[in-house]
Parts: structure tokens; C-alpha cells; sequence
């Protein structure tokens, strides 16, 4: 059992307190934070945050507590969150969420994250059918939705359901653990990546934010991390795009490069649930 | 560490561990969802060793500690009453005054209009004796305009009815979220606090309004006569304390 001993400096349980109530913060805000709880001024060089992070980990790791990050795909920035790391019936039975609620919560990001087409979103019209599938008016499941955006655990993109930074922070083990064959990592970062390019030669995939890094360094050519290669025409992934199919992954990408001009499986599927949606309102 | 000690030390850490999720929940503890989630079958002789354990490592790590959330007025009484055993808790700071303020935490547009809103409608209780009748406390709120995210409607075209309607719904919200209790005046307060004049149905009659319990927890008496000085712009000296302590009933710079 992890010891817990002695006082933690004022600062650090003001941080911590400023974490549990922002949820999820982006690092220039953390740094803001640190600075004005910590008197420094703004002229003045700060320590990495590291040091900072690690001294808090330290005594929450004991709690089950801890302060994880990612990078937010397109923009490069790092978000951050105090993220419960043990989803026993203690944590459950204190959630902000009723049972069906959390199951409605559950059937959502798992239907994003498997969603056939490999672009890790769904239109917000796939997410309110699916939800009502579980029960309740379309009013209830719509402001259900919306809590949920507000929560972080799902995000609108230009339409689209994708995963809120917190379902993509806290949600890491449970990916890996019962969704290990769905998960996509950036090339260049190994970060989780749930928009992107894939490379059609190796199939590997980078972040919008580490293709930009990798053109820019490479005089505007973007090339593959892994192989090198230049793509020439990248597959792109997320919300809107054709999208790269988990399954079958290679296959579907021959039969890309072969079929150009050709409607993909995924797009066809997609059409076929559209054309059902029309007929469902009629 | 021995085997006894580690068990209570685990139980010990469950139990703010329960506390902290219920606080991010904005949920009070539940002395019966504690014994359900984390105490199980500790004896009674030993919840209290646990509650203090709990407190302190609150306390260590957090800079926060478990107070208990007083129970709900029914009438209103002068002599103050002796409060039962707890049966609800909540997370409150221990941190000073000063870094308090430099903490700055975030909040929601909402929350922060619900709390000025609530601010504002308990320091009219609080220098009205701590107890306003139904009828003035609504004329209050009609004037005052709830915030839209309790009561919304558009002030500008609505009706009496309307807005009377808003403002008892934003007091129910109050009430609901125990900052307000709504309690039957003692026999000895009758002649005190203001009654409705005539015209409004009377089904309210010998109803007031006072401070919840959530109120009591998050506003200490100090701290809303230094929140009324600087919503009518003057400055918290002795001499405002004092005369603000006459409108709350008991000396406030003493605190």
C-alpha cells in the first residue's frame, strides 16, 4: 500500500485544487496557474513543469490520483487532466451520472472509437440514433449529448461526435485493454491519433499537427516517419474524411490505390445509413 | 505498519478518495452511501477514528476538510437548536483567506451567475434578521431578475404572471440546492419579521425564508458583510460590522 506521509506545501494542494475544478486545462493555462500561485512573474524564466507534475503525482498516486496529458491533434497543444486511475465501485458510486446514463455514456464513445470507416466520429444524427436506441425521447438523449460535451468525454467537430479530450486522456487503459485492435498511434509522437494521415506504403499513421511538423522540417514534402516515403496522396482519418478502415487494413488500401474514382466500402455504408435515415422521417 | 493499522489507513484513503469524487460530483456525502461504499461493516466506536484519519490526510494533501452540513430548519426559533448526529458532509477549504483569493478557480458563466445571484439573495436575509416572508423575498427576486440559466424569460416583453412565476422558480432553485430553507416562524418571531400585506392569497402565511444549509457552510457571516460593502461601495470597517451585526442579530466582528 502506497504510504501517504506528512504536509504537502500550500501551493501544491492550491494546484491541486485548481486541477480538480478545471477538469481538463491546457498546459498555458496550467503554466499561468503555477506562475500565480507561485508569485512568479511573468518576465521571469519557470522551470519546466515537469518537476511540478512529477512532485504531484507523487503524493496522489496514493489516492488513485494522477495528472496525465495529451496532445491535441490538430493544434499541437497539450491538455491535461487530475484523472481518477482506479474505476472501482468507490469512484462509480460517487459519478455525476445515473446507471443508464453511464451506459448511454459507454455505447457512445465505444461507437465512436470502432466506427467502421476508421474516422473515430460519427455525424451527430448516427450518435442521437444510436443513443435512443438505449431509451429515452430524442429531446433527453439530445441533452444528454450535450452534458456530456460540456463534461469532455465527447466533442462536436464541424458536426461530427468525436472524443472529448478527457475520453482521450483518462481512457487510455480502457482502449488498450478491451479495444487494443482499434487503437492508431501518430508515427512521429506514439501519441494516440484519431485524426490523421496514413502512410499506404507502411500503413502508419501521424497527427495532423506532427504531418505539419514533419513537411515543415522536410521543405514543405510530408514523407512517412516510419519508411520515409513521401505521401504523395495521404489517406486522411477523422471527422468528415473518407476514413481508413480498421479491419482488414491493408486490404482496403490496395483496393483504394486500384479502384480510384470507385466508391469505398465505408462510403457506400455510410450512404446506405443516410438513405435508411431518410426513410426513418419519412 | 501492522495489519489493523493498514486496514484502516486503506479505509481511511477510500474515504477521501469517496469524498473527493462526490465534491467533483457536486454531491453531499451520505452517511448511508458511506457505510455502503467505503466504512462496510467498521464498528461505530471505530467511524470516528476513520472520519478524523480521513480529515487529516484531506487536509495534508488537499487543503480541504469534511464539514458536516447542518440540518434543515423547520421553524424558526431565537434560541439555537442542538444539531443531530450528521448525516451529510461536504468538502470546504482550509486554506487561508489570502491564498484563497490568489487560487482563482475556474468556473462556468452559470456558476458564477447562480453564486452572485445566491449571494445576493442571502444578504437580504441576513440583514433582515435572518428571515424574510415569502411575499418580499419574491418581490426581491422579481426586482433583482434571476439569472437565465435558473429562470429564463425575456424581461422586456413579459407579463406579471410570468415574471412572478421566474422568480418563485428561481427561489425554488435556491431551495432545492439547500441555500434557502423555507420554515413556519416561531411563536416568539411572529412580531419580528415583515408579514405580507393584504391582496396576495395567504397560503404563505407564517412562512419565511432563511438560510439553508448549504448557505451556512459557504458563507460565513464575516464574509457576507464584507460582500456587502463591496456591493453597495463602502468600506468593511468596525463601524460598518457593527451596524451590519444589528440587521444580522449577533456581533460579527467578534468572529
Amino acid at each position: 500500500m502506497p504510504m501517504v506521509t506528512g504536509d504537502t506545501e500550500p501551493e501544491q494542494q492550491m494546484l491541486v485544487q485548481w486541477c480538480m475544478s478545471a477538469q481538463v486545462f491546457s498546459e498555458p493555462e496550467f503554466r499561468q496557474t503555477i506562475r500565480r500561485i507561485h508569485c512568479i512573474d511573468e518576465g521571469k524564466d519557470m522551470e519546466e513543469i515537469l518537476p511540478v507534475v512529477e512532485q504531484i503525482n507523487g503524493s496522489m498516486s496514493a489516492f488513485s490520483l494522477e495528472l496525465r496529458s495529451a496532445m491535441d491533434q490538430t493544434s499541437g497543444v497539450r491538455m491535461w487532466a487530475l484523472v481518477n486511475t482506479n474505476a472501482d465501485p468507490i469512484s462509480i458510486g460517487a459519478t455525476p451520472y445515473t446507471a443508464s446514463e453511464l451506459i448511454m455514456l459507454k455505447t457512445l464513445v465505444e461507437g465512436v472509437f470502432t466506427e467502421g470507416s476508421g474516422n473515430y466520429s460519427m455525424s451527430f444524427h448516427d450518435a442521437l440514433r444510436l443513443a435512443t436506441k438505449r431509451g429515452g425521447t430524442r429531446a433527453e438523449v439530445e441533452s444528454l449529448l450535450r452534458r456530456f460535451t460540456g463534461d469532455g468525454w465527447l466533442a462536436l467537430d464541424e458536426g461530427f461526435v468525436v472524443l472529448g479530450a478527457r475520453s482521450i486522456i483518462e481512457l487510455q487503459s480502457y482502449f488498450n485493454t478491451g479495444f487494443a485492435d482499434y487503437i492508431r498511434l501518430c508515427s512521429l509522437c506514439k501519441e494516440m491519433a484519431t485524426s490523421g494521415v496514413v502512410c499506404m506504403e507502411c500503413q502508419e499513421a501521424v497527427h495532423p499537427y506532427c504531418a505539419g511538423r514533419v513537411a515543415e522540417a522536410n521543405g514543405g514534402q510530408l514523407s512517412c516517419p516510419k519508411c520515409n516515403r513521401h505521401i504523395r496522396q495521404p489517406w486522411k482519418f477523422g471527422p468528415g474524411e473518407r476514413g481508413v478502415p480498421h479491419a482488414l487494413e491493408s486490404g482496403a488500401l490496395e483496393a483504394k490505390e486500384e479502384n480510384v474514382g470507385v466508391e469505398e466500402p465505408a462510403t457506400q455504408s455510410i450512404k446506405k445509413l443516410r438513405i435508411e435515415d431518410s426513410s426513418d422521417e419519412e | 505498519m501492522d495489519e489493523d493499522t493498514q486496514v484502516c489507513e486503506r479505509k481511511a484513503i477510500d474515504l477521501v478518495r469517496y469524498a473527493l469524487a462526490c465534491h467533483a460530483s457536486g454531491k453531499p456525502l451520505k452517511r448511508e452511501n458511506l457505510k455502503a461504499h467505503v466504512l462496510g461493516n467498521t464498528p461505530a466506536r471505530n467511524t470516528r477514528q476513520l472520519l478524523d484519519r480521513a480529515n487529516e490526510l484531506l487536509t495534508q494533501n488537499f487543503g480541504l476538510k469534511m464539514v458536516a452540513l447542518p440540518s434543515h430548519e423547520k421553524v424558526l426559533t431565537a434560541a439555537p437548536k442542538a444539531q443531530p448526529a450528521p448525516a451529510k458532509w461536504v468538502l470546504q477549504s482550509t486554506l487561508p483567506d489570502a491564498a484563497r483569493q490568489r487560487l482563482d478557480l475556474p468556473q462556468s458563466d452559470d456558476d458564477q451567475a447562480i453564486l452572485g445571484f445566491a449571494a445576493t439573495v442571502l444578504s437580504l436575509v441576513f440583514v433582515s434578521n435572518m428571515s424574510v416572508s415569502v411575499d418580499q423575498l419574491v418581490l426581491y427576486v422579481r426586482k433583482l431578475g434571476p439569472p437565465q440559466c435558473i429562470a429564463p424569460v425575456d424581461s422586456r416583453g413579459a407579463s406579471d404572471a410570468h415574471l412572478d412565476s421566474a422568480a418563485r422558480e428561481a427561489i425554488a432553485y435556491l431551495t432545492r440546492h439547500g441555500y434557502l430553507d423555507k420554515v413556519k416562524l416561531g411563536a416568539s418571531e411572529t412580531q419580528a419579521t415583515q408579514q405580507p400585506t393584504d391582496g396576495g392569497d395567504h397560503h404563505d402565511d407564517g412562512m419565511v425564508y432563511t438560510w439553508g444549509p448549504k448557505a451556512k457552510i459557504e458563507f460565513q457571516p464575516l464574509d457576507m458583510a464584507r460582500f456587502i460593502a463591496a456591493a453597495t461601495g463602502q468600506e468593511c470597517t468596525e463601524d460598518f460590522l457593527r451596524i451590519i451585526g444589528r440587521a444580522y442579530g449577533s456581533n460579527i466582528a467578534s468572529q
